[in-house]
């Protein structure tokens, strides 16, 4: 894994901070992969028995750079006990929170899509 | 097959791969002679090799039989594309946006209507408007004992989970008495 692509941090290393500070957030009960996640999850299963490393799972969340910002996109499914508005936001201020302390680079738009409310 | 060493690749010790390959099982059961024991060629293409029959051996044996929770998680994939295709703006002040499925939305609205007694929850559709969501909620009503009143109790549990459980505002909300069950 590159640690930088043209001075900035590599998007796994973004979308493993995201992943990782998503999940933890309250009301939030797992990352969607949906299908590039299923792909990405077997992907780093081949990969993970032919080099022996385990790559981090970054499922459910993408990353792009435009006009110079990173853009962050998270997929999630909430819990339902608080309300879901509630939670995207809490999963935006997290996610943008940890990007910057672990990588220094501060998301221009964190983009939370709740995909289901557990009822 | 058999390859001649003309044909194989060829490491830096002098032996070649296939060589390698086909000592393999040998190797593996403590037949390895004082070469393979030694040459970090032969031994790192070995351990190369292992780990390819290993996954290459794995992935016939999925064709057989598919890993547990396959079949569940690729069903989990297909309902959250689905879900994604719609999606309803919810506020926040963060850079970027929140938004939530309308499917989803519309399965907190239709569980809200079905808590009401004579009451059962048919199809919910969920727009998105100027200033919150705009709901379209057909339900079925016992035949027996209805009475208009619990329209009311449908109408104020569905508002206030569109408020509670998602956090929006339904600025129009069309509740459609569309069918009997007798019940």
């Amino acid at each position: 894994m590159d640690v930088e692509q043209d001075g900035k941090p590599a998007k796994p290393l973004i979308a493993a901070a995201a992943a990782r500070a998503a999940t933890a957030v309250p009301g939030v009960a797992r990352l969607e992969p949906g299908f590039t996640g299923l792909l990405a999850a077997a992907a780093r299963s081949l990969h993970r028995q032919v080099t022996g490393v385990d790559p981090v799972s970054t499922d459910g969340v993408r990353v792009s750079f435009e006009d110079g910002g990173a853009r962050v996109e998270v997929d999630v499914v909430v819990s339902g006990r608080d309300p879901a508005a509630d939670v995207g936001r809490a999963v935006q201020r997290a996610v943008a929170r940890a990007v910057r302390e672990d990588t220094g680079v501060t998301p221009a738009a964190v983009v939370v899509k709740i995909l289901d409310i557990a009822t | 097959m058999e390859v001649t060493a003309h044909d194989g690749y060829e490491l830096p010790c002098g032996r070649d791969v296939e060589q390698v390959w086909r000592r393999l099982d040998a190797v593996d059961a403590g037949l390895a002679d004082a070469h393979e024991l030694e040459c970090p060629h032969c031994r790192t293409a070995g351990e190369g090799l292992r780990r390819l029959r290993r996954v290459t051996g794995e992935l016939v044996a999925e064709e057989v039989a598919p890993p547990a929770g396959l079949s569940g998680r690729i069903m989990a994939a297909v309902r959250a594309e689905v879900r994604r295709r719609e999606m309803i703006p919810l506020p926040t002040d963060e850079p970027g946006a929140v938004e939530v499925s309308d499917q989803a939305v519309a399965s907190v609205l239709r569980f809200a209507a079905d808590t009401v007694p004579g009451v059962r929850a048919r199809r919910c559709r969920v727009r998105r408007a100027a200033d919150g969501i705009e709901v379209r909620l057909s339900v079925a009503v016992s035949a027996h004992g209805f009475a208009a009143v619990r329209l009311e109790d449908v109408r104020a549990r569905v508002l206030a989970a569109a408020r509670s459980r998602i956090g929006v505002r339904p600025v129009r909300l069309d509740l459609v008495v569309d069918d009997l069950y007798d019940a």
